[in-house]
């Protein structure tokens, strides 16, 4: 239980960091990915509440990593900030190639695939490799909060 | 139609496309323009940029031939019938949409049919990839001839259509069609994914499903007016140009296809302008494209995040940052008309119209019945305050002309429309009112600026740039943009000044002035439909319609027109198809339609109350 409730006070102040993180890479102009606005437009094409919805689901997936997070540093027996990190940079870079960019696509009816033609519209943009089509910055905001969140959840598991 | 060293005329083309790539088609069935997958993505045929290395994929009798060409009905799929001496066949050209089962990333079908007699015909598929410097492995998967560069692969299958052998870098076959009889050929593609090789059956359905598509598609567009016909073909042309995977628009096809012959004034126009933005939302909200319109709106929103409130004059279609201007040194370019450019090099330009053209596609996207969100408002109001910073500059103008920048007279006016829809939104709760009274302070600043600084009382006209007694033809634009009365004695004058010194024939030139590049150009077409417009704006219905008249005979056999014609030939120059162009003439023949209503005022009057 030990594992279980300290991965989620993990996840928690993990997804915050990452999630003001994402935010503000926004706001100073690095980036024009926004993790919420894209979950939230799977069940809405209202912006504002598609951001609401979005940050909602956005932390549930948060505290699910960050579970997944500590049961694995259980398996291997250690858990810090370190090993958080690497495996933040692995989250990183599955987020930016295949979860982002090849996944949510396929199960997102507004954003745009390679695949959308005449008959179809998409209203959001393809993320494209590395999701660099919403900035050339997108990859690194995106490794380095991910980082972040990693090193948060891997220094509050107790195994 | 004739070839010159191997180049058809641009007039001589077709487009076909699936709303993520376009194939161009000339009369004499060689298919000289396509890149893949997508429409900005490096060319695996470019032989309209170099006939001996750019690739093609021709199809044609082997004896001498006629052609005639349309589109079937209220479709973009493509039907050429060649005539010859022992028999006639038919060739429909479809890039076919995808349907639910496994098929190509890309597919570009050719359909023969024998209509009369027996005629011998030939195919050649010579793929080049990466505009022309590459010919790739040519190789045989399964049987199928396939040639393939890096992660992409190109596969030319065919069916009763000869025997395919590799010769000189090409496959090619020889075959006879009876009448009656039927032959096949698809080209099948992919980029990071094994090709898939479709079966006959697989893509005629596929052909069926992309007539049936377009023809719904254009049976639900909203026009019942005059040239009813050559709008929807507009229409058509613009929704080949838009790009599906994310709801932006091509202003053309191609790139590079030349100015002037010979001259150095080509350019890539794969891009989607934000100067096209107010025009695309309007004639896709009039004719009653809204879905299209709502992603072409989120697209701009979208693509602007990075930057706002400055704005770039053009944005990548999937919306990312590398849009790089470089030569293709190895093509030729088009009967000789170097260099050949991709990328463009007016990203970085100070262009003070764009941000007009961002705040009246915002009102227009209100008047069409959207709902403008409260961050897209925020946006726009920094837009609008920054204009207020900024106005007072000069700028490269609409025509982004590399001499010096000026104090364009249109650029002028198209802040003074960003600043006044901005009242107009913020006066409905739109867009955030605190700056409401600047602006509206500093857009009569700029009225005062146009009035007293940009009109003539010698040419009894507004100039082309303050303190200038030049004429430039986007003055035509400002009854369109409601900037003053479109009938007023100074629009009056200003229309009778260009027909005067920029008209030539049913043509406009933009300008005569210097814009710091050698060579000359065409009339930009859009000019002559903007006349249209402005003079149906200002009353002058009559002529209006006999200039419109003359302009839709202008165009190509199929309907479509490229960004210039020669005044003196009539020969198409510059990128094709392009969508001002279809643009200018949907505006121009609703104008006419509503005795001079302006979109707004169209949209306006259709919104429920």
């Amino acid at each position: 239980m030990t594992v279980l409730w300290s991965s989620l006070a993990g996840g928690f102040l993990g997804t915050l960091a990452l999630s003001t993180l994402l935010r503000s890479a926004s706001e100073v102009g690095f980036t024009r990915m926004d993790l919420p606005f894209l979950l939230g437009t799977t069940v809405t094409d209202n912006r504002r509440r598609a951001k609401v919805y979005g940050y909602l689901f956005h932390f549930a997936l948060g505290l699910g990593f960050a579970v997944l997070y500590g049961v694995s540093f259980a398996a291997i027996g250690r858990s810090n900030g370190w090993l958080g990190a690497l495996v933040g940079a692995l989250h990183a870079l599955f987020t930016s190639t295949v979860l982002v960019n090849v996944i949510l696509p396929v199960i997102h009816r507004r954003i745009g695939t390679p695949e959308t033609a005449a008959h179809e519209i998409a209203l959001i943009e393809p993320p494209g490799f590395l999701m660099l089509n919403y900035g050339r910055n997108t990859f690194l905001v995106t490794l380095i909060s991910h980082m972040v969140y990693g090193a948060i959840v891997g220094w509050a598991v107790r195994v | 139609m004739r070839r010159d060293d191997g180049y058809a005329d641009i007039r001589d083309y077709a487009v076909v496309g699936d709303g993520r790539t376009a194939a161009l088609v000339a009369s004499d069935g060689a298919i000289d323009w396509l890149c893949l997958p997508d429409i900005d993505s490096p060319s695996i045929f470019a032989a309209v940029l170099d006939a001996n290395r750019g690739g093609s994929l021709t199809l044609q009798p082997t004896i001498p031939f006629s052609t005639k060409r349309r589109y079937l009905p209220h479709t973009n799929v493509l039907e050429t019938t060649f005539v010859t001496e022992l028999g006639t066949v038919r060739v429909i050209d479809a890039m076919t949409l995808p349907d639910d089962r496994l098929g190509p990333m890309r597919e570009l079908a050719r359909s023969i049919e024998g209509v009369s007699g027996t005629v011998p015909m030939r195919w050649r598929f010579s793929p080049r990839f990466e505009y022309g410097t590459v010919a790739g492995r040519l190789e045989w998967r399964a049987g199928v001839p396939t040639a393939t560069y890096g992660s992409a692969a190109a596969a030319l299958r065919s069916w009763d259509a000869g025997a395919p052998r590799w010769t000189d870098g090409a496959a090619a076959a020889d075959f006879e069609v009876a009448a009656g009889g039927r032959a096949l050929l698809v080209l099948a593609s992919a980029l990071a994914e094994p090709l898939v090789l479709p079966g006959r059956d697989a893509v005629e359905r596929r052909i069926q499903l992309t007539i049936d598509f377009w023809k719904g598609w254009t049976a639900g567009r909203e026009y019942d007016g005059p040239w009813r016909d050559v709008v929807l073909r507009s229409a058509l042309a613009l929704k080949l140009l838009i790009f599906a995977p994310s709801g932006a628009t091509a202003a053309a096809a191609t790139t590079s296809l030349p100015e002037e012959i010979g001259g150095i004034r080509n350019w890539d126009y794969r891009f989607c302008w934000i100067r096209d933005s107010s025009f695309l939302i309007g004639a896709l909200l009039q004719l009653g494209c809204r879905p299209e319109a709502q992603a072409l709106f989120w697209w701009f929103m979208q693509a602007t995040a990075l930057t706002e409130p400055r704005l770039q004059v053009l944005y990548r279609l999937d919306g990312g940052p590398n849009a790089v201007e470089r030569d293709i040194p190895t093509l030729s370019g088009y009967r000789g008309s170097r260099p050949v450019r991709i990328g463009n090099g007016a990203l970085e330009q100070l262009q003070l119209d764009i941000y007009g053209d961002l705040l009246e596609t915002a009102w227009l996207y209100g008047r069409g019945g959207h709902t403008i969100d409260k961050d897209t408002g925020a946006v726009l109001g920094r837009v609008a305050d920054l204009v207020c910073d900024i106005w007072r500059r000069p700028d490269c103008g609409i025509w982004e002309v590399r001499s010096a920048p000026q104090h364009f007279t249109q650029s002028k006016v198209m802040c003074w429309v960003a600043l006044d829809r901005a009242v107009r939104l913020a006066e409905e709760r739109d867009v955030p009112a605190r700056h409401i009274e600047r602006w509206r302070r500093e857009a009569a600043a700029i009225r005062e600026f146009v009035e007293t600084r940009c009109w003539s009382e010698r040419r009894g006209s507004y100039t082309r740039a303050a303190g200038s007694e030049d004429l430039d033809a986007s003055l035509l634009m400002l009854s369109t943009m409601g900037y003053g009365d479109p009938a007023g004695p100074r629009m009056q004058g200003t229309i009778d000044a260009i027909m005067k010194d920029l008209r030539h024939d049913a043509f406009v030139f933009r300008y005569l002035s210097d814009d710091g590049l050698p060579g000359s150009e065409g009339c930009f077409l859009n000019c002559s439909f903007w006349l249209v417009a402005a003079l149906a704006r200002a009353g002058r219905l009559a002529d209006a319609s006999n200039l419109m008249n003359d302009l839709v005979a202008r165009a190509n056999d199929v309907g479509l027109y490229a960004e210039e014609i020669d005044p003196k030939s009539g020969a198409f120059l510059g990128n094709f198809p392009q969508a001002l162009v279809h643009l200018s003439l949907i505006d121009a023949a609703l104008a006419i339609a509503d005795a001079g209503r302006t979109p707004a005022e169209r949209l306006e009057s259709k919104r429920p109350s």
